[in-house]
């Protein structure tokens, strides 16, 4: 059943607190989301580490606004300026962090926290699914 | 000739990969999440049962695809492939070893069933094939089969649609079915169920949802082959549309199956880990 394109977008704006990686982020995002890949070779996860400011300079395409998030590990940030979490993964596994550890720096509970709410079921789905009906 | 034996699909958590690795599995955190896949390591094991060959179909992860390339659907045909270094190193996991024969039957084979494969040789392979294998060989020298990866693009959307992945599991049966050589196997169906790594929904879980998601796999996979993108994304979190690639299994595998197993487990990280195993009944 062929579904319409802009009918199939615009519902992906009803779901709370989710920034579906549409081809709109994507094209956004490409530059962030190509710097973050060059971080699995480990001979640029050093250069990066030692200077991340120096790293980015060979970046160019990227705006100031997505570089100062990225070096402010500000991953909810990176996602409004088009990066994926599977790209900004690379990211955040340079610093030896889980996806669970920097994944709960968007939530706004600790890492603590966050754990123990997965631990205990994870987060209802109740009043979540749509800005719109509030179920 | 070859045929398809059975149908297993689960989670690909990244963490597991880990814990796997780091040995860690018997920790409190880990048990739990394990113990429900000690009966298909002794099952997939026995002779009857052990697969020649496994059709791992899983989503790259931004490794082997960047924003370079997306291909929807894409099949690897060269005779091996490393695991893929994601940020942290590659997983100290056997190589793995195609059966390129097969895998370059199945993309001709598809081609000619009008579904467009994209043909991949030099590919690193992720956490997103390489944890399922973990999860059901152990920690062996060498994978006990041969294992031919299917990439499915759920990261970029639009993903395909669950009929379209429903009818490439039907293309890929007929495909098996017109090789020559007496080999069994499985196809795989990895990732979901519900997740959802960013922003404040981060760590939705809908058991309930899962739950009817793994009865209709088995009974009614009818409904599921018309669910839209939007229920999974809105029901299952962000990341729940990984669940589309297990209807790739579901439709290599005939009209009826038994449901010989299955697990399910809150969590693994940020995800509801889910498993089954079935086998097609005629
Ligand atoms: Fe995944």
């Amino acid at each position: 059943m062929k579904q319409n394109i802009h009918e199939y977008l615009a519902e992906f704006d009803d779901i709370p607190g989710t920034r579906v990686y549409t081809t709109a982020r994507a094209r956004k995002g490409y530059w962030v989301n190509q710097f973050a890949m060059s971080l699995m070779k480990d001979e640029n996860r050093k250069r990066w580490l030692a200077d991340e400011k120096a790293y980015l300079d060979e970046w160019p395409n990227m705006t100031q606004e997505q570089k100062d998030a990225l070096l402010a590990r500000d991953y909810d940030k990176l996602l409004d300026l088009g990066g994926n979490i599977y790209f900004l993964a690379k990211v955040f596994s340079t610093d030896g962090k889980s996806y669970l550890q920097a994944v709960s720096t968007m939530t706004g509970m600790s890492v603590e926290e966050y754990r123990n709410m997965m631990l205990s079921g994870g987060r209802s789905p109740e009043g979540l699914r749509s800005k719109k009906k509030g179920y | 000739m070859a045929r398809i034996t059975a149908g297993i699909t689960s989670s690909h958590v990244p963490a597991i990969g880990a814990a796997v690795d780091l040995g860690n599995t018997q920790d409190d955190y880990w048990k739990p999440a394990f113990a429900g896949f000690d009966w298909t390591k002794e099952w997939i094991a026995k002779p009857e049962n052990k697969p020649d060959v496994v059709i791992l179909v899983y989503n790259d992860h931004a490794s082997a695809f960047d924003m370079n390339l997306i291909p929807t659907f894409a099949i690897g045909c060269a005779d091996e492939f490393q695991p893929a270094d994601e940020g942290w190193g590659p997983r100290p996991v056997p190589v793995v070893k195609n059966h390129a024969d097969l895998a370059w039957h199945i993309a001709q084979s598809c081609i000619l069933d009008e579904f467009d494969m994209t043909i991949i040789n030099k590919m690193d392979v992720d956490h997103g094939l390489t944890v399922p294998l973990s999860l059901m060989f152990g920690q062996p020298d060498a994978w006990p089969c041969k294992i031919i990866p299917l990439a499915v693009n759920v990261v970029t959307y639009p993903p395909p649609s669950g009929n379209r992945c429903y009818n490439l599991g039907k293309a890929i049966r007929d495909a098996v079915e017109s090789f020559p050589e007496d080999l069994k196997v499985q196809v795989w169906g990895t990732g979901g169920m519900s997740h959802q790594l960013q922003g404040t929904r981060a760590g939705l879980i809908n058991a309930e949802w899962d739950k009817k998601f793994l009865d209709d796999l088995t009974a009614d996979p009818e409904r599921l082959r018309k669910m839209p993108h939007i229920e999974y994304l809105r029901e299952a979190g962000s990341e729940g549309i990984e669940l589309v690639m297990w209807l790739i299994m579901r439709g290599a595998l005939g009209k009826d199956v038994r449901e010989l197993h299955r697990h399910y487990h809150v969590a693994a990280s940020n995800t509801a880990l889910g498993h089954i195993v079935l086998e097609p009944k005629e």
